[in-house]
């Protein structure tokens, strides 16, 4: 992966999770953050710290993110989701408009 | 976290609307207006816009409801998740009374519980527990008693309530509400417990903008009570058929009514002096009233009026119609199945303005329409059951606006047809008529807007389907006059836009008439009655995956063999015959 084609996912942790652009813009927060021109400092540094998601919920969503990417592009398979994870992962999405 | 909610509390209400332009009767019975309304639900994996997989927002929900047993609360969410879960549940059907107590204390904003099977005083409790949150509620036919309305007293926030079809509230209950004086929409549909005394009630609601009685036939003397409620901008007392002079006095001082609709009551000429005042009225439905055209003289009044309803005033004649001269304002003016005639369509000259007139089954011809020809803005005209002939069409065609003519049952022929072939507007034309024939139709293959196209009883044949290649926007057609065999369905199969398509009556159909139609996947209601399909021929309805109603009545077709189609094929298919 090309640096300038990745984007650094930051959890409540700490824990790091670097995966596309394309893959963390299935997010509409995300994708705002990373095209708005100059507002965010994201922008530049290709960086986003989520203060408020645990890092078992940031790695269900970056599953999530390129599971949607192959489901788009016609590979329709089933994303489970863990049941005592949901509410947690719900709230995660609402938030990252996903 | 928490991100923006999105709230929709709009209700779905067709009663005030001006059906300008294309009005639904297009089709043949009532009953398959809701084919295209609801019933209708955006499938999870193919939400538009987005153009992409479900969204892990909807995956979550519909985790929660697959597994609904397993939560106690959702009381720790914000409340946007939690209304999103509660209204999927009540979509899907999974909600119960158990999974219901999951919900208290949540602070929803919305409960649209109308019609959900089970809703009883039970159920009360967890409403109330919302507390004033709570914005908006449905219980329409429920079984919600008047007991049950104590417990809305902690709502006191609510601003709009649905009680329609609740047939076990009374007056008493209306006394459990009477403190919501935040509420701007109320509704009791068909409740005959109602009275004029439990209508007292109503008099605290000073906020109440939008007041539903319709079909409540104990209320008469009970409009008193609205007297100073005077935000009132729409009150429907339709068919509460014990309404007469003496109720409409309480509305003369309701100066922000908007929308009134008192059809089929016993209201008269002098009841309708009353509402002389009401100058920002702009709908008034009287539908079935007996009234005569004096009334015009106490409507004139109204100059917001837009929209006036007169059709089945029995008692309105030529007599005193010159009034009409007045209302140089109206958009919509309905005069169908009065006992107007030519004479009075002379006063119409004036009514520039007009965007819809109906006139069916009045006394009408050929001479009245030279009275239309200055009415440029029409866009939807309707002369079914007339004596409107092909004389009277030229002067149609100069209303280049019209979008919508319907001459079924008029006497008009083929060779009139053509006077129509400019109108270049034109979606819907119903010229189910027994006279007319493929040629007829010849002259209308300049009209390539149409989307509606009724022909129900016209002679056409095989060869006459030829035309039909130039309306490639159809999406209602109708051609049951008997004479199509499967050749003239080869014309029919490349109308890809067609969402209803009734060919019943042509009895030489067969299965291959299907075969050719199984390309139309975007059909959403199909009729080949009377033909020779047969069980075998019903293959070739499986791709036809937006059905909702398939009739096949009287052919060799069982019930049993539609439902197993709708079992393995057709996800979507709610109504069928042979059932």
């Amino acid at each position: 992966m090309r640096k300038e084609e990745t984007v650094k996912l930051i959890s409540a942790e700490g824990f790091e999770f670097v995966i596309h652009k394309d893959a963390a813009m299935v997010s509409q927060t995300i994708r705002n953050m990373l095209t708005s021109p100059g507002s965010f400092a994201e922008t530049e540094h290709g960086e986003v710290t989520f203060p408020e998601i645990s890092t078992t919920i940031l790695e269900k969503i970056c599953k999530y993110f390129y599971w949607n990417l192959q489901y788009a592009s016609g590979k329709q398979t089933e994303f489970h989701i863990e049941p005592e994870l949901v509410l947690e992962l719900m709230m995660a999405a609402n938030y990252l408009h996903t | 976290m928490g991100g923006a909610c999105s709230r929709k509390r709009d209700h779905r209400d067709d009663e005030d609307d001006f059906h300008l332009g294309v009005s639904r009767r297009y089709c043949k019975s009532g009953s398959s207006k809701w084919l295209t309304t609801s019933f209708t639900r955006p499938v999870l994996d193919n939400q538009p816009g987005r153009g992409k997989g479900p969204s892990l927002m909807d995956l979550c929900i519909r985790k929660i409801c697959e597994d609904i047993d397993k939560y106690n609360t959702f009381s720790m969410l914000p409340r946007d998740i939690s209304q999103q879960i509660i209204n999927e549940l009540v979509y899907s059907g999974c909600l119960t009374d158990v999974s219901f107590e999951g919900f208290r204390d949540c602070a929803l904003q919305d409960l649209y519980l109308g019609e959900y099977p089970g809703v009883n005083d039970c159920w009360m409790d967890v409403i109330s527990s919302q507390g004033s949150s709570l914005l908006s509620l449905d219980l329409s036919g429920s079984d919600v008693t008047d007991n049950g309305l104590i417990f809305l007293k902690d709502c006191t926030s609510l601003q709009a309530l649905n009680f329609n079809y609740c047939d076990h509230i009374s007056d008493h209950g209306l006394g459990h509400i009477s403190g919501l004086s935040s509420l701007t929409n109320l509704s009791f549909r068909r409740n005959s417990a109602i009275t004029a005394h439990g209508m007292s009630a109503f008099a605290n609601l000073i906020n109440l903008i939008k007041l539903d009685l319709e079909k409540c036939p104990e209320i008469h003397g009970g409009l008193v009570h609205l007297q100073g409620l005077t935000k009132l901008e729409s009150l429907n007392i339709k068919w509460c058929n014990c309404i007469d002079d003496a109720d409409m006095k309480p509305l003369s001082g309701l100066t922000n009514l908007k929308c009134l609709q008192v059809s089929c009551s016993k209201v008269t000429d002098f009841g309708i002096t009353y509402l002389k005042g009401l100058h920002k009225l702009s709908l008034l439905n009287l539908e079935g009233c007996p009234v005569t055209a004096a009334c015009l003289d106490s409507l004139s009044a109204l100059d917001a009026l837009l929209y006036l309803n007169l059709s089945r005033c029995h008692h309105l004649t030529d007599e005193g119609c010159e009034k009409f001269s007045r209302f140089g304002n109206l958009k919509v003016l309905n005069l169908g199945f009065t006992d107007i005639t030519d004479a009075c369509l002379v006063h119409l000259k004036g009514l520039t303005n007009l965007e819809s007139l109906n006139l069916d089954s009045c006394r009408i011809g050929d001479e009245g329409l030279v009275n239309l020809t200055g009415l440029q803005h029409l866009k939807c005209l309707e002369l079914s059951e007339t004596e409107v002939g092909s004389n009277g069409l030229r002067h149609l065609s100069g209303l280049i606006n019209l979008e919508s003519i319907n001459l079924s049952f008029t006497v008009v022929t083929d060779s009139g047809l053509r006077k129509l072939s400019g109108l270049s507007s034109l979606k819907s034309l119903n010229l189910d008529a027994r006279q007319i024939t493929d040629t007829g139709l010849a002259a209308l293959t300049s009209l390539t807007g149409l989307t509606h196209l009724d022909l129900f009883g016209a002679r056409i044949t095989d060869s006459g389907t030829h035309y039909l290649r130039s309306f490639k926007n159809l999406r209602s057609l109708e051609i049951c006059g008997g004479g199509l065999t499967d050749a003239g369905i080869k014309n029919i199969k490349d109308l890809s836009s067609l969402t209803l398509l009734n060919l019943s009556q042509n009895c030489n159909l067969t299965d291959k008439a299907l075969e050719l139609i199984s390309g139309l996947t975007g059909l959403i209601s199909l009729n080949v009655s009377n033909s020779r399909i047969t069980n075998s021929g019903l293959r070739h309805l499986k791709t036809l995956k937006n059905l909702k109603s398939l009739t096949l009545e009287s052919c060799k077709v069982t019930a049993n063999e539609i439902r197993k189609l709708q079992l393995t094929d057709l996800p979507n298919l709610v109504s069928f015959r042979p059932e």
